[in-house]
């Protein structure tokens, strides 16, 4: 297998590389995927969960472009809830707890029989570079493969160190080791280095926890579903979560730990994400708080491994015991897996193009961890839309990616490579200003005919799709077309529901727009009759947000002209008198492509955006005479 | 190297014969003007007398000179201020030979605007800029002033500072449920809704007054012929501009007077006698009486109190009431009361609410008149603070209160977050757009179009 010749490379086996990979191979591309280790191909590194907040949105938005998380979690799942339920369907999400080695098998099943994909473990140490471009690879064992495109996914593998209290050493994560040598090379070349970390709370042994003295938190029912394409049929045995506290015991013990700490003493100088703090920073932060919640999460149906959410923590082994046991039902725990932080390197987002093509470097690709996100869900996302532009860059298509009202996914890339990070980056609903558009439960309607024609969207997905979506078309019309005339005894009925009568003839679609009335209840009360399913829901929302969303449209369609303006490569910021000195900076630190982009520099003031457009104006009159 | 900003130069003292003419150039090119002109770049900020010399080494006049070297000047750019004679000829030579320096002229406002695209102002003071210059009241110049000090944007800024800790709130229980915050029904965010609404009621209504103290109010004087609507324009006027004779349809084109009452402009129009037109030019003339009708912020019909008794509108002249496009802004006037007679039919007359009886003739009822006027605007008397205010401020700050009371309702009939989410970020979108933040750019030009020249 000497010196092979690939359309385009993967490396790095997590989220972002297995998302890279089949959607590289989905296209068509000859795909080399390549990692440290096959067993830990789909490894969920940190909590055993996918999705949440903000996160299912871009779980579901993978999934209506053909990727495998989704499908791998309704094959893993053993716990599913939705968050948020009263809250509106544009904030709703789903969260499913997933038993390790079933996501696991289920990933590397889809890898395994994905064609056009090979598998193959080597250590990536090297890239091949021919002036400024990448054409390959280079392996631990010297084994070189090339391709058009290479995209690296190597999460936190890059110079990783792990610390637990004091002590420190070089680690991928806990039991494998860094990516050292292709970290130090990585380093030599132009692109923008800092460091980042993260951590994971202690695992501890279920049998020595006692769940009856804690709060249980079941799954909801009917159990819901992540994959479009999936169904609750799909999912294994459903276990229940359990809640409990920490007390102010557990707040003593930490803070008479912390001058062992490796946060609280300089040893770490790598930032650690703020809304995802390790129990002795939520301890030092949040002092007046006197208790806080853990979520005791099952690792899987087929181990007794416990993770209890909520407490990472890089104190040392001792102290990690000592407070574990003050916390009720862990009295008598018993720690499996210490608690760690592990820093590593990360590349400067601001460096990459849309497409996530370097811009540094021609055919590299960079995806996950090393652009400063943490998540699977967010790593995923970019592994999709760096496998996608990496299989488009080997056929030289141009680059496809969403718009920030297109996806979250869109909000996520524009979000990097505009305002950088200096945390690990996290997807929340509120970073998303077309927030009622991008909802999960229309990821599909918002993304799959595009998929479909970028040659991701096999044809049981589509056939699906196009069925749902003419359903949901189908019954509007319907809706549309029945009528109810006041006085009637259908009226009556009708008027049973709702605060104010109706004093003309309505159809149904128009009494849909009236607070508190559901298809269900239509249905009911006209007579017509369809099954209660999605469709219903799609429906509804369409109606009841009919107002909201085309308001959303409409600022899209306002700022579009900012977005379609390019700023061109060759500006100089130095040039633009009036700009201060500091939006001088922050636009040279980004360089954006677009006005747009720069509007949303953080510092970047409407005036100095008018400046731009100004310079821009008068820029392209001179041209214009020059060619006169 | 290549400056992408021009330099600009205009004269800032009215045009014609004065004591002092000043002639203001701002942008890169300046030290270079100051040195072509003045031999040096003067000491910033320090008023030097020197002479200004034209390319040919000849004296054009002398004057003094002041350098506000860029950040620290009005525009933020290098300002040079020249202080000459005041006479068009001299102003002119000067600036025909700043303008050979590749500077070019300035257009209307460029001037303010440069000071807030280099974020010396916001929008709204710069709004104020040109509103203190305009003022036509000793009131309405100190409520530019408080603008421009930005009493206005801070009240703005205040709100805006409210909506966003709100928005922190609910965007903190959407994003982490776990926190285990159930807005949706704590009834704080209701609080804080109301007290928001509360603020923005009462910057809503000082704006309001703030816009009449800029705009004020249009009254047209309308009725039958010679029913003293000449009469009563030269009384609110205290002028005699009007001709009054006792012909019918002495007025036949429009005539216009400007008063302010206690600091809000008055626009009174009058109008030829509403009747059968009798020639061209009357027909002519009632034409455009009713073009201003239909524009008016008020109508008087004025009605001859001694040949009518009636009062209700529609009785008075039912065929102007019908014609009429907007019954609520309709005011009767009946004039010429002095000549009543019958003191219980008077008596009567003025216990009522829907009329308004004065004499024009003597000047009776004229101050209840101006009373009226006044309160049908909503004007009130100014406090402290008071601070002008333009028509798209009023529409800003409307359309942020519709948002926050949609999204309040969202709140209460469906307990949708999100929605209510979306309202609080379009409220918020709203009000910035009064100081400028999130101004699309064709506002911006059209706001700076209305400035005068040099400022």
């Amino acid at each position: 297998m000497k010196d092979q010749q690939f359309d385009v490379i993967v490396v790095g086996g997590g989220h972002a590389g297995t998302e890279a990979a089949a959607a590289s191979a989905r296209m068509g591309c000859r795909t080399l995927l390549l990692t440290q280790n096959i067993e830990t191909l789909g490894q969920m590194s940190c909590n055993p969960a996918i999705g949440g907040i903000g996160k299912s949105h871009l779980v579901k938005e993978i999934d209506a472009l053909g990727g495998v998380m989704a499908l791998a979690t309704d094959r893993a799942g053993i716990h599913f809830r939705i968050l948020n339920s009263r809250k509106g369907p544009a904030v709703r999400a789903t969260r499913a707890q997933t038993d390790r080695l079933l996501y696991k098998q289920a990933i590397r099943y889809h890898l395994e029989n994905q064609p056009c994909l090979t598998l193959c473990q080597q250590t990536v140490d090297d890239l091949v570079v021919e002036k400024d471009r990448v054409v390959g690879v280079v392996t631990q064992m010297g084994l070189k493969f090339y391709a058009e495109s290479t995209v690296l996914t190597v999460g936190t593998f890059l110079g990783g160190i792990i610390h637990i209290g004091l002590e420190s050493h070089a680690g991928g994560r806990a039991g494998d080791p860094p990516s050292n040598r292709l970290a130090d090379r990585l380093r030599e070349l132009p692109f923008r280095v800092d460091r980042l970390k993260t951590g994971t709370p202690p695992r501890i042994d279920g049998r020595t926890v006692d769940f009856t003295v804690m709060e249980i938190q079941p799954g909801d029912t009917p159990e819901p579903v992540m994959s479009y394409m999936g169904s609750a049929a799909d999912h294994p045995q459903q276990i229940p979560c359990h809640i409990t506290h920490t007390n102010e015991k557990t707040h003593d013990i930490i803070r008479r730990g912390l001058d062992r700490s490796p946060l609280f003493t300089g040893v770490i100088d790598g930032t650690g994400p703020r809304y995802c703090p390790s129990i002795e920073d939520k301890i030092i932060r949040f002092s007046d708080k006197t208790s806080h919640q853990i979520f005791v999460e099952p690792e899987g149906l087929t181990t007794t491994e416990i993770y209890p959410n909520g407490l990472s923590t890089s104190l040392p082994l001792d102290v990690q015991q000592d407070l574990i046991r003050s916390i009720k039902g862990f009295e008598r725990a018993v720690i499996c897996r210490p608690g760690y932080a592990i820093e590593y390197d990360y590349f400067d987002p601001r460096d990459l193009k849309y497409s996530l093509e370097t811009r540094h470097l021609k055919s590299l690709f960079f995806a996950g961890q090393i652009n400063g996100t943490t998540g699977y869900e967010e790593a995923g996302a970019q592994g999709l839309l760096a496998g996608i532009n990496a299989a488009r860059a080997s056929r030289q298509q141009d680059p496809w990616y969403p718009r920030r009202d297109e996806g979250y996914l869109g909000v996520l890339i524009d979000d990097l490579i505009t305002l950088g990070t200096t945390e690990p980056y996290r997807m929340f609903t509120s970073r998303a200003e077309y927030r009622l558009i991008l909802r999960q439960d229309n990821a599909d309607r918002r993304l799959t005919e595009t998929g479909r024609s970028l040659g991701l969207i096999e044809d049981a997905r589509w056939q699906s799709f196009c069925n749902k979506r003419d359903a949901i078309e189908a019954r509007k019309q319907k809706l549309a077309g029945h009528w109810i005339q006041p006085g009637g005894v259908v009226a009556e009925n009708l008027n049973t529901l709702v605060e104010n009568p109706i004093s003309r003839a309505y159809n149904l679609l128009e009494l849909l727009k009236r607070p508190r009335l559901h298809v269900t209840e239509l249905l009911k009360v006209s007579g017509l009759n369809w099954p209660g399913d999605e469709i219903n829901e799609q429906v509804e929302i369409d109606v009841k947000y009919e107002g909201y969303i085309s308001r959303q449209a409409e600022e899209v369609e306002r700022l579009q002209r900012q977005e379609n303006t390019r700023l061109p490569k060759d500006i100089v910021y130095q040039d633009i008198s009036g700009l201060s000195a500091e939006v001088r900076q922050k636009l040279e630190q980004v360089k954006p492509f677009t006005l747009g982009q720069a509007s949303r520099i953080s510092g970047v003031t409407p005036a100095a955006v008018s400046l731009l457009l100004i310079h821009l104006k008068k820029n392209a009159g001179r041209k214009q005479l020059k060619s006169a | 190297m290549l400056t992408s900003r021009d330099t600009i130069v205009a004269i800032a003292t009215p045009p014609g014969r004065g004591g002092i003419g000043i002639i203001r150039v701002s942008g890169d090119a300046t030290k270079a003007v100051a040195r072509k002109l003045l031999g040096r770049t003067p000491k910033p900020r320090y008023a030097r007398y020197t002479d200004f010399v034209g390319v040919d080494g000849s004296v054009l006049d002398q004057g003094i000179a002041l350098f506000y070297p860029a950040p620290k000047s009005f525009t933020g750019e290098d300002v040079l201020e020249l202080q000459g004679h005041g006479g068009p000829v001299i102003l002119d030579l000067i600036m025909k030979e700043i303008l050979a320096l590749n500077v070019r002229m300035a257009r209307p406002g460029e001037f303010s605007e440069r000071a807030f695209l280099n974020d010396k102002i916001d929008l709204a003071q710069a709004e104020a800029i040109a509103d203190l210059i305009d003022s036509a009241s000793q009131q309405a110049a100190r409520g530019a002033m408080a603008s421009l000090q930005g009493v206005f944007s801070r009240r703005i800024e205040e709100m805006v500072e409210s909506l966003i800790s709100l928005r922190t709130y609910v965007e903190a229980c959407i994003d982490f449920p776990e926190e285990e915050i159930d807005f949706l029904t704590d009834g704080k965010v209701l609080l804080r809704l109301d007290d928001i609404l509360g603020q923005l009621a009462k910057v809503l209504n000082d704006a309001v007054q703030g816009a009449l103290l800029r705009e004020g109010m249009t009254v047209v004087l309308a009725g039958k012929p010679n029913v003293g609507k000449s009469s009563l324009l030269n009384q609110l006027s205290g002028k005699d501009s009007a001709i009054v004779t006792a012909t019918a349809g002495t007025t036949r084109d429009l005539l216009r007077e400007y008063v302010h009452l206690d600091g809000m402009p008055l626009h009174l129009v009058d109008t030829a006698g509403l009747r059968r037109g009798t020639g061209e030019i009357e027909l002519e003339g009632i034409r455009r009486a009713w073009q201003e009708i239909e524009r008016a912020d008020r109508v008087l019909l004025l009605v001859d109190a001694s040949e009518s008794d009636e009062l209700r509108p529609e009785k008075v002249m039912p065929e102007f009431v019908e014609r009429l496009p907007n019954l609520d802004n309709l005011t009767v006037v009946r004039n010429k009361v002095d000549l009543i007679a019958d003191e219980a039919l008077l008596k009567k007359e003025l216990l009522s609410s829907e009329v308004i009886s004065v004499s024009a003739k003597t000047g009776f009822g004229i101050d209840k008149l101006k009373q009226h006027l006044k309160s049908c605007m909503g004007f009130s008397a100014l406090g402290e603070g008071q601070f002008t205010a333009r028509r798209r401020h009023l529409d800003a700050l409307e359309k942020a209160r519709d948002y926050i009371a949609e999204g309040r309702t969202q709140l209460i009939d469906t307990e949708a977050g999100d929605l209510l989410a979306e309202n609080l970020r379009l409220a918020q979108l709203a009000l910035t757009e009064i100081t400028g933040e999130f101004t699309p750019e064709d506002l911006l030009g059209r706001i700076f179009s209305t400035f005068c020249v040099g400022k």
